[in-house]
């Protein structure tokens, strides 16, 4: 019998290759490419509990576009991807090279290192729950430190205008250190001859960082560019936790709004639209990431 | 460096003081750094008042579950991707690639009805299966799997092996660094995920730590012992294996993160 099956897979090459894919293909058609199909369907549709579905074209794009609600999320969304990213970036960077010009050999690094990583490891509940802690108005770690700076402490998460920059906050706290493992690794891949021979020409801290570090560094801080950008345009467990997307509606970023349009009001077809216009941002940054970086050369 | 250091500790150092602070040491204006007294009320009451235990349970359910099934199955393709001919092989995985980066709130929506009617809304499987077929899993380790000589698999396959010999005897032995990385980024992935898991489990049985908290947090506004020692609680999981494998987590980034291997 083995025998039989073992030539039957040898005639048929193409076959075995096939097979080996199958649960894999399987469970993601299933699970990852149907239902983004099926969500873009959804989105041409009203659907009502009663009388079912119906087919509405583009109307619920129309309406997601005249929906107040929808273009503050937007709106809120990039807000929140234009301060936290940049936030996530510079300080991973920023620790990256604080930690390789200060020695990897002296003792402390690896603590360090791992004091600044640590964050990432949390699940953003509890990255919420701390920081919702920290910024209370009343007993939090940060209104106490302001008091003690006689400063005037803004009332972070209740303010509107303070608490989208808060919770950017809380989120480079909790991804700048991943960020900052990824440029380590991009740093020590940078041979050592090239600062050496640069310091004999006599070239200064920011002339190797502008002409050797950030060149060679360029296509580790453009993939984490990419990467960063798309998590900050997914956030949803931070604004959901630490505001509920308040005070107000100011922090209610585009994921929140899709939870809630579709799982509290119901209104699936315009919840499914919400989706495709993210959809749709993601696949831009995709493409430009992708010619950013060449990704096609990954594919040998 | 060490000021740094410091300052971004502080929170988490301080969520787990709060944690067995008294309530009047919590809210105490100026604020006590030292607690008069260690109490473990905050605790007691967690556990007394829900279900804590069992949603770490579930977590390590989920996130073994998913690790386990996903290595499995990214392993196969993965070599099927990397080392065998078949005709729309290219098409398929460059079809994969670009859905890698696309979200999951576009899903979300679909996979609720999908889940509804296969009746697995509200289980573990129902909430592991979006996970288990990673594209970037494939990804990782197709990229690793090319990158072993092709010596070592042309003189096993003189030697008479079979592709399923191949992929047993050459490949899986020379990736174990490989499946580390991947096993510990999807283990982590799984254990932390929140968005999914908050729209398929719904009852207080059913949830992982990470909705648990979402739970409790909506439950009691303002009691910050008890939501503080739960976070602590559901941190501390992670706090002990990352200072075990801490070396190898952080390699393991490294070479997953595309810039190196």
């Amino acid at each position: 019998m083995r025998a039989k099956i073992r030539g039957f897979l040898y005639r048929h090459r193409g076959l075995e290759g096939i097979l080996y894919v199958l649960p894999f293909a399987a469970l993601w058609g299933i699970f990852l490419a149907w239902p983004v199909g099926y969500g873009i369907y959804l989105s041409l549709f009203e659907w009502s509990p009663m009388q079912g579905s119906r087919f509405v074209g583009l109307e619920n794009y129309i309406k997601l576009f005249g929906d107040a609600r929808f273009l503050n999320a937007l709106g809120n969304t990039f807000k929140f991807a234009a301060i936290a990213v940049p936030l996530i970036l510079g300080l991973g960077l920023l620790f990256a090279l604080m930690l390789w010009s200060w020695g990897r050999t002296r003792r402390g690094v690896g603590f360090i290192q791992a004091v600044l990583f640590f964050p990432y490891l949390l699940t953003v509940s509890t990255v919420a729950i701390t920081w919702k802690w920290m910024f209370d108005p009343d007993f939090g770690l940060v209104t106490h430190a302001f008091k003690a700076l006689k400063i005037a402490a803004p009332v972070f998460l209740t303010e509107p205008a303070w608490a989208l920059p808060a919770i950017a906050f809380a989120t480079a706290w909790w991804l700048a250190g991943y960020r900052m493992v990824v440029f380590q690794a991009g740093l020590g891949e940078i041979p050592q001859e090239l600062f050496e021979v640069a310091s004999i020409d006599g070239a200064v801290f920011h002339q190797k960082f502008l002409h050797i570090i950030l060149p060679l560094l360029k296509p580790a801080l453009l993939f984490s560019l990419v990467l960063t950008l798309i998590s900050a345009f997914r956030t949803f467990g931070q604004a959901l936790m630490m505001t509920e997307g308040g005070p107000g509606r100011s922090t209610e970023v585009l994921a929140l709004y899709l939870y809630r349009t579709a799982f509290e009001y119901f209104n699936i077809g315009k919840a499914a639209a919400s989706g495709v216009v993210l959809l749709v941002i993601m696949l831009v940054l995709t493409l430009i990431g992708v010619k950013l970086l060449g990704l096609k050369s990954e594919l040998g | 460096m060490f000021g740094i250091a410091l300052l971004w500790i502080i929170p988490s150092l301080w969520v787990a003081e709060t944690a067995f602070k008294p309530n009047p040491d919590i809210f105490s204006i100026p604020p006590k750094w030292l607690p008069s007294r260690l109490t473990t009320a905050h605790l007691g009451k967690l556990f007394a008042s829900w279900p804590f235990g069992r949603w770490l349970l579930n977590s390590l359910i989920l996130a073994t579950l998913v690790t386990a099934s996903s290595l499995i199955v990214s392993t196969l393709a993965a070599f099927s991707f990397a080392r065998l001919q078949w005709p729309g092989r290219d098409a398929l995985f460059l079809v994969i690639l670009v859905f890698m980066l696309l979200p999951m709130e576009v899903s979300v929506i679909p996979l609720y009805f999908m889940m509804n009617s296969f009746r697995l809304l509200n289980t573990i499987y129902g909430a592991a299966l979006p996970m288990i077929a990673l594209p970037i899993g494939v990804f990782l380790l197709r990229q690793f799997f090319l990158n072993i000589p092709r010596d070592l698999e042309d003189a096993a396959r003189i030697d008479g092996c079979s592709s399923w010999g191949v992929l047993t005897r050459v490949i899986i032995p020379n990736s174990t660094p490989v499946f580390a990385a991947y096993g510990m980024y999807i283990f982590n992935y799984t254990w932390n995920e929140f968005f999914w898991s908050l729209i398929c489990l719904r009852s207080a049985q059913k949830v992982t730590l990470p909705v648990g908290l979402r739970l409790i947090q909506g439950a009691f506004e303002i009691n910050y012992g008890l939501i503080t020692s739960a976070a602590f609680m559901a941190s501390l999981p992670s706090l002990v294996v990352f200072l075990i494998l801490r070396q190898r987590i952080i390699r393991g980034i490294a070479l997953s993160s595309g810039i190196k291997g």
